[in-house]
């Protein structure tokens, strides 16, 4: 298990995005999702998944319904709208460019300016 | 779709709020209970599992908290909450409130009834269809002989060639202004009657309530003997009773039907001086001499452009038109030129300053009473440091901390906008009974919806002003700070009593820029007061004598009316003396008369010198005591049959004779050519129209024996003004007066029976009303800027009480310690000072045309004002010091 890295600004609602277009889950399912997919290098704080989720279901990103967990416990599912989709490919769009941009600028070598 | 969503989601928060915090807990519930479960797997006992999964999820209700705010469940919550916990804090310290609240309804309160007074005046359409469209037409003179006269009257050949070679307008509608009396039913009636062309109801687009308007080819000579009825007039005299139309009613001796009922709303036209509304309309008929008469400018002209076409456009025609007309007929028209003015222009154009002045006042005011408030507000956010403090430690956010502190203020300004009205309501009341005669519109200020809602809105608004500052304070209490330091008193607070005096100083440059304006205005009415009219108005009562009705219809039997009159009224007991003229000092309804000298080559009448031309009697010169400067006054022997004889002013023999003799010289009236007439006698300049007149005007007065054209046939003559020196007190002389004019008719209307003190003071009355609005306004600036330099002063003698104590300890002696606080408080003062004569050196400009003799950057003004403030300054910060003085050293001390 590597060093875990603190979350960007902004960055947790595009990760609880991706990992609910993967398929309907829980708060707690959506946060070992990540962990999952991140080999557990980020860390959330739990404390602030469900202000996130709140916010993406209320702008309409996310949608909720009650649903039976594994364990047969009642729990709140969340599945990706169509908006939420959208929104979901022109964020990643934009990350990537981000990156690029970034990873540009951090490996230009001297000789190179 | 996304705004369905939202909507949904703020609509399940707020409304199923048990559902929501029953849904939150469940799914928390679930995410520990899901977490405990796969720490037990790794192998920790239930209970460990259960306080971990609770240890890492972190702050469960600050969470929670920010679920409801991430779905707005809060909006309306908490704005419930933070009011109540608002009125709560408000009710808990009744004596902070109840300042806060009358400081703020006196600043919104003034703003109130100013502006529902703009609102009634310059904003409120006037009550016409489509009243952009309507336009007042106006001749401007040549300037050369009416320097700074800006419009001038019509005359009936010219109106004529406008209405019918222009295509801007859909009508035009000349109208002229007579008084007639109505007899039938017991006492005569004086009524205000309007005689316009017959295009004006329908230029109006205005539908009678009962019978028709006028019918074309009614304004045919012959055939003008009808009359349209005000709602006003039909209710009070014909009791509103509709079989009126059709029948004959009794005007000058003369029968008129009444061929129609007005809608009481209709007006027109629209008059300063409500007084003054028409009472009847009917045709106006010109007589085919009178359609020929281009030089001599008597009517209003009224008229609707049509749709498209632009106020330019039809300004361009009229230019065109009066090239013409000024090429075609030289003689009367050269240099005349057209205006049209949009109808509510003309009307308001005169208040519009004053009332712009008032509003920036007002607004002055409140910007004060908010820097009041806000220094209120800190204070006490200063003392509820700790409360905030602890709310931000059990999880508040920065937000809602924010949210609550302004809806204190919020609420403070809804209670002051509130008591606000009520205070502006009484404002109104006052402004109505003041302004009425002076402010068009004035029956329409009211209290009404857009008047309501600016209050409300300027309450937000001030809430929101005063109240941002304080909570931003508030809301940034610093947890470990406040909580260690209790309450307050300590070196951290500087930042605040930085920004308090900031506010201070500028509440006393706002006051001193409204006192300056005020001292404007006083001194220019005080200098208005000290102006000589020309007559002595002290002991003068003066009373307009109509032509008795239709009897005397030819100059001789008008002028021996009058001379019965005026023997009558002199021989009475009370009476020191008595004359009559036309048109009175002050009240600029006279005429304006070209004439030609004798010896001087003759020229077209667009070039003969102009002066105001007034008929008088034998002994008017004596009764208003306008002096004889050189000469003879006129005397009975100037009569019908004898050389013509003037008297002339001061400014008119400078204007015409300005190096020589005007005794002995001849002239002859324009319109008046069959008698040349000789001046007699030079008096002093009166002045003519107001007070407030900055040129004298040239004046010619000529005997009313030697008037050559029958009174009551033009428009604007409404018989004569006796004007009588009485022995005892003027007023109690008048039924003594009425009784001997009845006794030479009993049918004579008696008209605005006044003093000429109170034709002088009415004069002044706009004046008068700006400078004690102002004046009100800016002492209540003052006021407020005193309670500002005095709370400060106050907070930082309370601040600096050990530092105090330390100085007195060391020796410091009470003069020093005086010094110490009252310097500061001067400090402030002075730099507000500075500005505030920075700011009103630039403002003030925009009172010049308010002011009269007085330059608006007035020295002793200035100094006078800013003087003024200082004393106020001092006194207010001479309280606090004095509480310093009494310091005792041992406590001050020990306190700390």
């Amino acid at each position: 298990m590597g060093k875990q890295m603190d979350l960007l600004q902004g960055t947790l609602d595009l990760l609880i995005l991706k990992a609910v277009s993967l398929g309907p889950l829980h708060g707690y399912g959506i946060l070992l999702r990540i962990g999952q997919i991140s080999k557990d290098k980020l860390e959330i704080q739990q404390g602030s998944l469900y202000p996130a989720l709140y916010r993406l279901e209320h702008q309409g990103w996310i949608a909720s319904e009650w649903g039976e967990s594994e364990n047969k416990r009642k729990a709140k599912y969340y599945r990706l709208t169509v908006a939420g989709k959208r929104r979901l490919q022109a964020e990643t769009e934009k990350w990537n460019r981000m990156a690029d941009v970034i990873a540009g600028i951090l490996h230009t070598r001297p000789e190179e300016i | 779709m996304r705004l369905w969503h939202r909507f949904r989601s703020w609509w399940q928060a707020t409304v199923q709020r048990s559902r929501l915090e029953n849904e939150m807990d469940t799914e928390l519930r679930f995410h520990l209970a899901a977490h405990a479960e796969e720490l037990m797997r790794n192998g920790l006992p239930r209970e460990e599992a259960l306080r971990r999964a609770r240890l890492e999820f972190g702050g469960m209700e600050t969470a929670k908290e920010e679920c409801r705010e991430a779905s707005r469940a809060n909006l309306l919550e908490t704005l419930i909450q933070d009011l109540r916990y608002g009125m709560r804090m408000m009710l808990r310290t009744p004596g902070f409130t109840a300042t806060a609240v009358i400081v703020l309804a006196l600043g919104i309160g003034a703003n109130t009834a100013i502006f529902s007074v703009v609102n009634a005046v310059l904003l409120r359409p006037l009550p016409f269809d489509q009243p952009e469209r309507l336009m007042q037409l106006w001749h401007t003179p040549p300037q050369k002989s009416f320097p700074g006269v800006p419009t001038f009257a019509v005359s009936p050949a010219n109106f004529l060639d406008w209405r019918d070679q222009n295509r801007s307008f859909e009508g035009m509608s000349a109208y002229g202004f007579g008084r007639y009396t109505l007899t039938g039913s017991g006492h005569p009636e004086a009524i205000r009657m309007v005689a316009a062309t017959v295009g004006l109801f329908s230029i109006l687009h205005a539908q009678p309530l009962l019978g028709r308007g006028f019918l074309d080819g009614e304004d045919e000579p012959g055939h003008e003997h009808e009359v349209v009825l005000s709602y006003g007039l039909w209710r009070s005299y014909f009791a509103g009773n509709p079989e009126i139309v059709g029948k004959n009613i009794q005007l000058n001796g003369q029968a008129f039907a009444v061929v129609g009922v007005m809608r009481p709303e209709f007006d027109f036209p629209i008059f300063s001086d409500a007084s003054s509304r028409a009472q009847m309309w009917k045709p106006l008929a010109w007589s085919d001499q009178e359609r020929a008469i281009r030089g001599d400018h008597n009517y209003g002209v009224i008229g609707r452009l049509k749709d498209g076409v632009t106020l330019q456009q039809a300004q361009a025609e009229l230019n065109a038109i009066s090239n013409r007309l000024a090429q075609d007929y030289p003689d009367d028209n050269k240099g005349w030129g057209a205006i049209a003015v949009p109808l509510r222009e003309n009307l308001v154009s005169d208040v519009r300053p004053a009332l712009l002045i008032l509003l920036g006042a007002v607004a002055l005011v409140l910007l004060i009473a908010c820097a009041n408030v806000t220094n209120l507000m800190l204070s006490k956010a200063l003392s509820r440091r700790k409360e905030m403090a602890v709310r931000a430690a059990l999880g508040a956010n920065r937000r809602r901390l924010l949210q609550q502190a302004l809806a204190e203020t919020l609420l403070l300004a809804l209670a002051g906008g509130a008591l606000g009205l009520i205070f502006a309501h009484y404002g109104v009341l006052l402004i109505v009974k003041f302004l009425a005669q002076r402010l068009p519109r004035s029956g329409e200020i009211a209290l009404d919806g857009r008047v309501l809602a600016f209050t409300l809105g300027i309450s937000l608004l001030t809430g929101f002003l005063a109240g941002l500052l304080p909570a931003l304070r508030m809301a940034k209490a610093d947890l470990n700070q406040a909580l260690k330091q209790g309450l307050g008193r300590t070196a951290a607070d500087s930042g605040g009593g930085r920004t308090r005096n900031v506010l201070v100083v500028s509440e006393v440059a706002l006051s001193l820029m409204l006192l300056i304006g005020a001292g404007l205005l006083i001194r220019s009415l005080w200098v208005l007061h000290a102006v000589n009219p020309g007559f002595d108005p002290h002991g003068v009562v003066t009373l307009n004598v109509a032509i008795p009705t239709g009897k005397f219809t030819v100059p001789a039997q008008q002028i021996g009316y009058y001379g019965r009159v005026l023997d009558r009224v002199r021989s009475l007991p009370g009476v020191r003396s008595a004359g009559l003229t036309d048109s009175l000092p002050l009240s600029d309804d006279g005429s304006h008369q070209p004439l030609s000298v004798e010896g001087r080559p003759a020229a077209a009448m667009a070039d003969l010198p102009e002066v105001e031309v007034r008929l008088i009697s034998p002994g008017y010169m004596s009764a208003m005591h306008i002096p004889l400067l050189r000469g003879r006054d006129i005397n009975d022997s100037d009569a019908g049959g004898r050389a013509g004889a003037v008297l002339i002013s001061e400014s008119m023999a400078k204007f015409l004779w300005p190096n020589e003799d005007p005794i002995g010289k001849r002239l002859t009236l324009y319109f008046f050519p069959e008698l040349t007439r000789v001046v007699v006698g030079v008096v002093a300049d009166v002045k003519i129209s107001a007070m407030n007149e900055v040129q004298p005007q040239p004046t010619l007065y000529y005997p009313l024996a030697q008037m050559s054209a029958a009174r009551g046939e033009n428009w604007r003559s409404f018989g004569m003004n006796l004007a009588v020196r009485t022995k005892a007190a003027p007023l109690s002389v008048v039924p003594e007066i009425t009784n001997a004019i009845r006794e030479t008719d009993a049918e004579v209307p008696l008209l605005n029976i006044q003093t000429m003190d109170d034709s002088v003071s009415a004069s002044l009355s706009p004046e008068r009303f700006t400078m004690l609005l102002l004046g009100a306004f800016a002492g209540l600036a003052l006021l407020l800027a005193a309670v500002g330099i005095y709370s400060v002063m106050s907070y930082s003698v309370s601040r600096r009480t050990n530092e105090i104590g330390i100085r007195v300890a060391l020796g410091a002696s009470r003069g020093n310690v005086l010094l110490l606080v009252v310097r500061q408080g001067l400090m402030l003062a002075l730099i507000g000072s500075a500005i505030g004569i920075a700011g009103a050196l630039m403002l003030s400009r925009v009172m010049r045309s308010q002011l009269y003799g007085v330059q608006p950057t007035d020295p002793v003004t200035f100094v006078t004002v800013a003087g003024l403030l200082m004393v106020v300054v001092l006194a207010a910060s001479y309280i606090p010091a004095r509480r310093a003085i009494r310091v005792d050293p041992i406590m001050a001390l020990r306190y700390e």
